[in-house]
């Protein structure tokens, strides 16, 4: 007989497979070869990136190997954090949350084995990425310091043990969160989650302070404040072990490296063993716990007869009941407001970072070196409201999941559909990075000419930018998945991220030598030559050309998929 | 009045629906039986206006639902198989989501909405968010959304499943007294007693394409199985196919 285990386990490996396979579905083979192209890339990317770092710190006589070693451990530490939230996020899931747990728990296997076989699914989920991108890390170690075959198995095994641990204690978590808090709320440990997440951002992008990095004269204090950091290494923390396995694997100290992992390994066979003991003792008490009516959070507070619908009353009765439906239901799903709180968070990062960036004391010209960044801050904006439009824009369409029969069935076309979806995203995110920008830029001190560029041209990118995340969303949708909001990460979703910043770097290149002319005039007074208007005036049309194609072009390319779904 | 013209779908694997033609008169209630995979739920998508045929048309009231999709769609009234709705909203806030989406007058939606809530008895659940609601009160709701906008033809795919007997019982009758409002009705379902106990006219699909139709006489007729009852009728006619 088979274990129950490897059963439990089958349905799984079968799904994942059937995605896989090149089958009669068309393309998938190309979606697969563009899924591992861009992983290579920022494969790649990656390596490049740690090896130059590594190299760089090299050539630091006498900090070299403290700043490599600290770095290690920052990242050993950030790994770690990554791995906590989402194995929480991903065991809530599939632990208490999954359409299938109902079925598995009607069937004749002991609770306990429903629980391993979840929890090891959700470790693997929540892990894979991290140690497949912990390769090139290690890699670009392993060849600055020239280490062997030993350092990659005991660096490539510290990082599994990592995995384990992070996995076990967040399913402790969650099985502990899941029996104290009250029936049918067990959603709002996502919200408890998402202010931690964010809180917990904020404080550490802070006490980093990226913004000495950029200041040449504080270097010396950067490595001693990098050195000082000594609360990072605790004896006591398990992200020490594993620094310790690889740094000590590295330097050839194979005792203690050994050492380090054996620690490693016990301490996450007993998180394992204790585990599975209170998911003997509680696994299903929660689970039933969680199985009651799901409660809301907040009721609204009502003024009387007054209700905030009625600001919405200059819309057709169509837009108005659609716009309604979609803000109740952003807002009641729970599972949206951790990366609620961390936008925002984010964005306070992001703008604080402006108000300290040490710009006087550097060496070039200070007007030049604001617009230069000024210039450049456009497109990382632009940058800022893609990420955030393949996580909320993106996923707009496949949110209305197995209920897109009520849109069918509706006396409204998909155009009309689809045009609302854009608008009711459209608002709210040219609000939000015009803040951005204009807030940046008075931080910035920019010249005027600067200013008025950088609102006209985030004004046109960001409705070319959500219109080609609701329609790419509406050509790739995905209405059977139990979370939607994961279609981001999707094919649909990859090519969103690729098209989208194609088109930020082509309108920022187009402007970019024109801007130089004219910025550069401003500043000496000069007129510009009758040349460098034509060229200013082609390169703003093009520009605006672009734009309008990346609007109309893939709405027209979602509606007509919808219309045939 | 519904006219279902040569309609066939095909999805390249399955010939699902196979040159499909019937009418449904005015203030009729036509039932739709027939095996699991017989096409019974994609010619009734098709009749909703939710999937195209890949040929052949379909008729809502003098209206080609390919010509004219939103006026075809604004006079039905359509309940799917499975209740899926947004999970997020109230059952109020999901009838006057409906309601404002078929155009309904905007001061006859709340009463309207409640007179709904009520006959399908879910007054006290009307501001409660769906994803709390039970299988059969999703189902009553679908069913009371579908009625929102008083529509001329109703298109049900089984009606009854997940309602208890009082509910299976409300909807009957309301079917009834509907048709008698000259609503035509065009129901699907595997319960025979009810296709029995409620429809005018029967039709039996199997393999895309339509055996037989009629009243239960002309099923058996057309059966030769005498006066058996419909579901020795529906049974011959699948088995000699």
């Amino acid at each position: 007989m088979q274990s129950i285990l490897s059963v439990l386990l089958r349905p799984r490996l079968l799904s994942t497979l059937q995605g896989i396979k090149p089958g009669k579905k068309k393309g998938n083979r190309w979606r697969i070869f563009i899924f591992i192209f861009i992983g290579a890339v920022f494969w790649l990317g990656a390596f490049i990136i740690f090896f130059r770092i590594l190299n760089y710190f090299q050539s630091v006589e006498g900090f070299g190997d403290i700043l490599a070693l600290r770095l290690l451990s920052m990242i050993v530490i950030t790994f770690f954090t990554l791995l906590l939230f989402s194995n929480i996020i991903n065991s809530l899931s599939h632990l208490y949350l999954s359409r299938d747990l109902s079925l598995l728990h009607s069937l004749p296997v002991p609770a306990k084995d429903i629980f391993i076989s979840r929890w090891l699914v959700s470790a693997f989920d929540s892990s894979w990425m991290v140690i497949l991108f912990s390769f090139p890390v290690f890699l670009s170690y392993g060849m600055i310091y020239q280490a062997g075959a030993g350092f990659y198995l005991l660096s490539i095994a510290g990082m599994v043990f990592l995995c384990l641990i992070a996995a076990a204690i967040s399913s402790i978590l969650v099985m502990l969160g899941a029996v104290i808090l009250p029936a049918g709320k067990i959603r709002s440990l996502f919200i408890v989650l998402g202010v931690a997440l964010a809180i917990l951002l904020v404080l550490v992008l802070r006490i980093i302070r990226p913004e000495q990095l950029v200041n040449p004269q504080t270097f010396a204090s950067v490595v001693i404040y990098l050195n000082s950091l000594q609360a990072l290494d605790a004896a006591y923390l398990p992200t020490t072990w594993i620094s310790d396995v690889v740094s000590a694997a590295l330097k050839g100290d194979w005792k203690f490296s050994l050492f380090s992992i054996a620690l490693s390994a016990s301490f996450a066979f007993s998180l394992i063993f204790i585990n599975e003991s209170i998911a003997k003792a509680s696994y299903f008490r929660g689970f039933s716990r969680a199985q009651t009516t799901a409660k809301r959070l907040f009721y609204p507070v009502t003024l009387g007869n007054y209700n905030w619908d009625a600001l919405l009353n200059f819309l057709s009765p169509a837009a108005k009941a659609f716009a309604v439906k979609e803000i109740k239901t952003f807002f009641r799903d729970s599972t949206q407001w951790p990366q609620l709180f961390l936008i925002c968070a984010l964005i306070v990062i992001y703008l604080y970072n402006f108000s300290v960036l040490p710009l006087e004391k550097s060496p070039v010209n200070m007007i030049y070196l604001q617009n230069v960044f000024s210039f450049l801050n456009m497109g990382l904006a632009a940058f800022v409201l893609s990420a955030i439009a393949a996580r909320f824009v993106f996923p707009a369409v496949s949110m209305e999941s197995e209920a897109f029969w009520i849109i069918k069935a509706a006396p409204v076309s998909i155009k009309t559909f689809l045009w609302i979806k854009f608008f009711l995203y459209y608002i709210p995110l040219l609000l939000v990075s015009e803040i951005l920008i204009i807030v940046s830029n008075i931080l910035l001190g920019v010249t005027p000419f600067i200013m008025a560029l950088s609102i006209i041209t985030i004004f046109c990118l960001v409705p070319a930018i959500v219109a080609m995340a609701i329609g790419l969303g509406a050509r790739y949708p995905d209405f059977k998945s139990e979370n939607p909001a994961m279609a981001a990460t999707s094919f649909g979703g990859l090519l969103f991220m690729l098209c989208s910043f194609a088109l930020i770097a082509a309108v920022i290149i187009i402007e970019a030598g024109p801007v130089y002319y004219t910025f550069m005039a401003d500043v000496h007074g000069r007129n510009l030559s009758l040349m460098h208007v034509v060229r200013l005036i082609a390169s703003f049309s093009l520009a605006l050309l672009l734009c309008v194609f990346a609007v109309f072009y893939p709405m027209r390319v979602g509606e007509k998929h919808l219309s045939k779904t | 009045m519904i006219e279902l013209i040569n309609l066939t779908k095909d999805y390249g694997t399955v010939l699902a629906v196979n040159n499909l033609n019937l009418r449904v008169a005015t203030g009729e209630i036509y039932g739709f039986i027939g095996p699991n995979g017989a096409g019974k739920t994609t010619t009734i998508r098709m009749m909703g206006g939710i999937i195209e045929p890949t040929s052949g048309k379909v008729i809502i009231s003098g209206i080609d639902m390919k010509e004219d999709p939103l006026r075809a769609k604004k006079i039905i009234g359509f309940v799917p198989d499975r209740p899926f709705l947004y999970e997020k909203l109230t059952g109020m806030e999901f009838l006057k989501f409906i309601a404002d989406i078929y155009e309904v007058e905007t001061k006859i939606i709340t009463p309207r909405a409640q007179e709904l809530l009520e006959k399908f008895a879910l007054t006290d659940w009307a501001h409660e968010i769906i994803e709390a609601y039970s299988h059969g009160m999703k189902q009553r709701l679908i069913i009371a959304a579908a009625l929102m906008h008083d529509p001329r033809v109703l298109v049900i795919d089984e009606p009854m499943v997940g309602l208890d007997p009082a509910a299976v019982r409300m909807v009957k009758d309301m079917l009834k007294n509907l048709s008698r409002q000259n609503v035509t009705i065009f129901v699907s379902t595997h319960t025979l007693s009810i296709a029995e106990d409620l429809c005018d006219r029967i039709g039996v699909i199997h393999r895309g394409a339509l055996l037989a139709q009629g009243s239960i006489a002309e099923l058996n007729l057309a059966a030769r199985t005498g006066n058996a009852g419909l579901e020795e009728a529906f049974l011959t006619l699948i088995r000699e196919a």
